[in-house]
């Protein structure tokens, strides 16, 4: 396998696609490429092809979790968010992009069982154990979605800026379908580069784990006021993070015989963070 | 002389008659109490080795030439392999050697499990000998798994117990409660994975090997490969955690043996992270139904169990109701075993096994009738207290007294209480714990003191990275009446040193601590011996203090260099024997923890807040030794009670948490205050120490306290282990409908 290092955007996309693939923070990559899950004859580094760092609203996609997670001009739901994903160590290397393509936890999928995400016709966790899968859109396909900081940035109203567009967070985003199992819209050869995150009047990230520390969102609720205006996203709760338009969306889950309980938590923490950002729904 | 006596051995609670050797002249007890070096803090005696990374784990060993194996394992829970293509392994990259079933103890063409051993290759490198595993083209024939632990024709021969008419007593009861209750399988998850690498020097065959006991190495190994024992060199000089999986070999260790001869190269055999979270053993599932009466005073009148221990394909059937039997002074109390044989991975020893497990279900039992008396939990436990278990009385039990020195944490309970707040409701649990820790003989250790006054303790034990390096070191130091820090401890070698215990059973410190003690003492005999010759004075009014030969009349102080500088170059020579147990006495460990918890009751989110164990185990040797011992408990406790799970798929029995992210042990942060207080009671019947062992009780009480805290927190009886979100929410709907009925109930009464 190789690795290059390009020096720009262009450089890199010109060595995206056919067998190689991008590499950041590599905490998640690498264990894919080790375990044969993701099958790359090249990885293009892009540190030096990606902006890193915070001016202002602006955030590059090459920044370190642990840089936004200490600044206090990020608004505090995705500092929340970045504190409370994976490690002290995971966080000084995982970066912000890298971190929205993070592949779900689903023990089936890790595991290389011939699932529906992974191409196949059905999704095992569904007849088997999914005590940590998804309450919404998973009809095809229960994984959950890891990211805590998708989550921040989706009720947040993000924007990516890639190589080839502009675009709400939320298009970066699809279920699977029989189609096209991929989870992301982004092409094989084009890059996150930098995000635009608006300020929010108040903002909360809450998140319920299996344990105190170093653990993907069972449930992680995520919630952002502007004025009157309050968004709401869920970590872990569907294959990809999943935006809900009112409290009243809970009602409307897909819970599995072993995620039902999910659904209360995340009627409880939804209820917590539309306190936490002054909202009269909370 | 050598004096031949029989005496009784005990493993976990069965007795055997063994032949023993002993010392005419067993020494007295010292007085109760810290002395000048034992019972002190003594820092690890080989902190600074391990600091520095200069510690030799088995992993760290690098020979030259050395051949790496990779184990072909079955991805079935229950499959028959077919064929494999030995050539085409052989003829691959790097490879050096191809074993196939049959060919080394473990290798089995039929898998009865996921992750089951069937073939093995040794290359130049290890991710060659991985390569070549595809090479093999293993073809299989699948086979239905048995998962269902709870299916009789799965089960052995139960283990059963039956004391007094559970019938009668049950009869007797003014309040019966029964409840089922289930515990999940764990894993050690040891810091180094199982492993060995096996050289031939000569005819003698040495295995590098992480394990709790090189002498069972030995002879296991040696039995194999039917060579004389004494060619079989055992080495563990530092190790990084076994907690019961590293008792025997297994299919590693007759591997890499099998390999080295038959490649004349030194091999290694190391189970990565994955095959460790498959096949390097658990602590077993098990369900547990369980029924307890009692009269309105809260006497105990009956206590019963049925219990299934899911042992898996070639585990064993552990003492799941020790607890029910052996805690409490009960009547009539009948219990059955059921050891189910399925297609999972097999069961070995893991910290306490069965008590743990037991404990759980019996502790929560008794608190659900505390509550349904409406008696205090500590004091039913104090009203039912056991004074002998089976007409055998304890050689010590200061239970009682752990229940006094609980009563200032059970006394927190009201104050913790009044803390709740919002939807964090808090609450306080007890739970008591009994086990085994007496250890017993044989063991032996020898002691050099050389011209420069040092002292070097050789004992062909292990130190499995509980400090027994610096029990003995302090123990030794103690009687030879020199600074700890002129004491080495020479262990980990079966060629270097005599017989000693297996590291397992809370028995290193009881086992070994009396024949290293012994040992200094004849060295320390022999010493003022020459000193007695060499300055002229009664060998009665000499002793060694500080260092020194000192005389009891304060007038002679002579640096204990001078002495044995005598003899240059020569040594002075100490041997001592472990004694035996005393007979007809139940030698047991007794403790109780005390636990704070808060439970956010919408989100189902439990924390532990504090822990406070209190033990009885004799004698405390080395009390910052023993810290680690409570405060590694406690916190292992906490993984199973919260967290921890190997799961599998329900159909295909395939484990699905193979790695760390998805198999979870605690966090630093999910630890919580840990209040230690050990009541320091030398055993007066044991040895010449009057110490037991602590490796294993301090994880024993500690789900049960939890779940009790829970209860009184939230009034939710969890009776599942590990209580996860998914449990707590469960528990306390539950009682929320039961407290609803209740309503309805008197409402409709009024």
């Amino acid at each position: 396998m190789q690795l290059v290092r390009p020096e720009s955007a262009d450089d890199a996309v010109a060595a995206l696609g056919n067998g190689s693939r991008a590499v950041a923070g590599g905490t998640d990559l690498v264990p894919l490429v080790r375990d044969g899950i993701v099958e790359a004859d090249t990885l293009v580094h892009v540190s030096r092809a990606v902006p890193r760092g915070i001016d202002g609203t602006r955030i590059g996609a090459g920044t370190a979790l642990a840089e936004l997670e200490a600044d206090t001009q990020i608004p505090e739901t995705l500092r929340e968010a970045c504190r409370l994903a994976a490690s002290p160590q995971l966080r000084s290397m995982g970066t912000v992009g890298g971190n929205l393509l993070q592949a779900t936890r689903c023990w089936y999928w890790r595991l290389q069982y011939p699932c529906y995400l992974h191409g196949g016709d059905v999704c095992h966790a569904r007849a088997g154990v999914h005590r940590e899968h998804a309450i919404f859109g998973n009809e095809r396909c229960a994984s959950a979605h890891p990211s805590d900081v998708a989550a921040a940035l989706l009720a947040l109203g993000a924007t990516l800026r890639t190589t080839r567009r502009t675009l709400p967070l939320a298009d970066l985003y699809r279920l699977p379908s029989d189609d096209d199992r991929n989870v992301t819209t982004l092409a094989p050869d084009e890059l996150i580069l930098e995000l635009e995150v608006p300020p929010a009047d108040a903002s909360a990230y809450l998140k319920a784990m299996d344990r105190k520390r170093w653990a993907f969102p069972l449930v992680g609720v995520a919630a952002a006021r502007s004025g009157a205006e309050v968004r709401i996203a869920l970590a872990g709760v569907a294959p990809v993070p999943w935006l809900l338009t009112s409290g009243d969306d809970l009602e409307s889950a897909t819970p599995l015989p072993g995620t039902a309980y999910k659904v209360d938590i995340a009627r409880a923490l939804v209820s917590r963070a539309l306190t936490a950002v002054g909202s009269p729904a909370g | 002389m050598a004096r031949l006596i029989k005496t009784e051995k005990e493993v976990e609670g069965r007795y055997e008659d063994v032949w023993l050797v002993v010392e005419e002249d067993p020494l007295e007890q010292w007085p109760a109490g810290a002395r000048t070096i034992v019972g002190q803090e003594t820092v690890r005696v080989d902190a600074p080795q391990r600091i520095r990374g200069e510690a030799r784990y088995t992993a760290d060993l690098q020979f030259p030439g050395m051949l790496h194996t990779a184990v072909l394992r079955s991805p079935h829970a229950h499959a028959r392999v077919k064929s494999i293509d030995r050539e085409r392994a052989l003829a691959a990259a790097g490879v050096r050697g191809v074993l196939g079933p049959g060919e080394a103890k473990g290798l089995e063409d039929v898998a009865g499990y996921h992750g089951a051993p069937v073939a093995a290759v040794a290359a130049e490198t290890f991710a060659q000998a991985q390569a070549a595993l595809e090479q093999l083209g293993a073809e299989w024939e699948v086979l239905e798994p048995a998962l269902d632990p709870d299916r009789s024709e799965r089960h052995d021969d139960p283990n059963r117990y039956e004391r007094g008419d559970l019938e009668a007593g049950l009869a007797e009861a003014d309040v019966v409660v029964e409840a089922e209750y289930r515990t999940q399988s764990v894993l050690h998850n040891s810091f180094e994975t199982h492993q060995a690498v096996c050289r031939w020097e000569g005819d003698v065959l040495e295995v590098y090997i992480s394990t709790q006991y090189i002498w069972g190495i030995r002879d296991s190994v040696a039995s194999e490969l039917d060579l004389p024992p004494d060619k079989v060199r055992v080495v563990c000089e530092y190790m990084g955690g076994g907690f019961g999986s590293k008792n025997s070999p297994d299919e590693y260790t007759f591997v890499a043996a099998e390999l080295a001869k038959r490649t004349g190269r030194p091999v290694r055999c190391a189970l990565t992270r994955r095959e460790e979270n498959l096949a390097a053993g658990n602590r077993n599932a098990t369900i547990q139904r369980l029924v307890a009466g009692a009269r309105s005073d809260g006497t105990l009148t009956a206590l019963g169990g049925e219990f299934v221990n899911s042992v898996g394909w070639s585990g064993w059937n552990a003492s799941t109701d020790g607890p029910m039997r052996m805690l409490y002074d009960c009547p009539n109390v009948r219990t059955v075993v059921h050891g189910a044989k399925i297609n999972t991975p097999p069961m070995k020893a893991f910290r306490a096994p069965g008590f743990v497990e037991g404990t759980f279900g019996l502790e929560c039992l008794l608190d659900e009738l505390a509550a349904k008396l409406d008696l205090d939990p500590l004091e039913l436990r104090r009203k039912n207290y056991a004074h002998a278990t089976n007409d055998r009385p304890y050689s010590s039990k200061n239970l009682m007294e752990c229940y006094r020195r609980a009563e200032t944490h059970w006394e927190r309970r009201h104050e913790v209480r009044s803390r709740s707040d919002g939807p964090w409701k808090r609450g306080v649990g007890l739970a008591s714990q009994i086990w085994y820790g007496g250890g017993g003989p044989p063991s032996y250790a020898w002691i050099r003191v050389g011209s420069d006054g040092r002292a070097t303790v050789i004992t062909a034990m292990q130190d499995i990275g509980t400090g027994t390096r610096t029990a003995m070191a302090q123990i030794a130091a103690e009687e030879l009446g020199i600074p700890v820090d002129r004491v080495e401890v020479s262990l980990g070698d079966s060629a270097r040193g005599p017989f000693a215990s297996i590291s397992a059973g809370s028995s290193t410190v009881p086992s070994m601590g009396p024949a290293v003690r012994q040992a200094a003492h004849d060295a320390k005999r022999q010493i003022l011996e020459i000193a007695s010759q060499r300055y002229d004075r009664e060998e009665r009014v000499l002793d060694l203090k500080d260092g020194d030969v000192v005389s009891t009349d304060g007038n002679l102080l002579i640096p204990l260099t001078e002495v044995v500088g005598l003899l240059d170059d020569a040594q002075v020579l100490g041997k001592g024997a472990r004694g035996p147990n005393p007979t007809g006495m139940n030698v047991l460990t007794f403790g109780c923890h005390v636990a704070e918890v808060a439970v956010d009751v919408e989100t189902g989110e439990v924390q532990v807040e504090r822990i406070a164990a209190i033990h009885d185990v004799g004698r405390v040797i080395s009390p910052l030794q023993a810290s680690s011992q409570v405060e590694g408990g406690v916190i292992q406790g906490i993984g199973h009670t919260l967290s921890e799970e190997r799961l599998l798929d329900p159909h295909s029995g395939a484990v699905l948490t193979q790695t760390l992210d998805a198999y979870r042990l605690p966090t630093i942060a999910d630890v919580p205050e840990i209040v230690m207080d050990l009541v320091d009671e030398p055993d007066e019947h044991l040895t010449n120490l009057g110490s037991k062992g602590l490796g294993e009780p301090p994880i024993i009480p500690v789900a049960a306290a939890i779940a009790n805290a829970i209860r009184d927190a939230t009034g939710a009886d969890v009776r599942s282990l590990p209580i996860t979100r998914e449990e707590m929410l469960r528990a306390l709907r539950e009682a929320e409908e039961r407290a609803k009925a209740k309503d309805k109930v008197a409402a409709g009464s009024s």
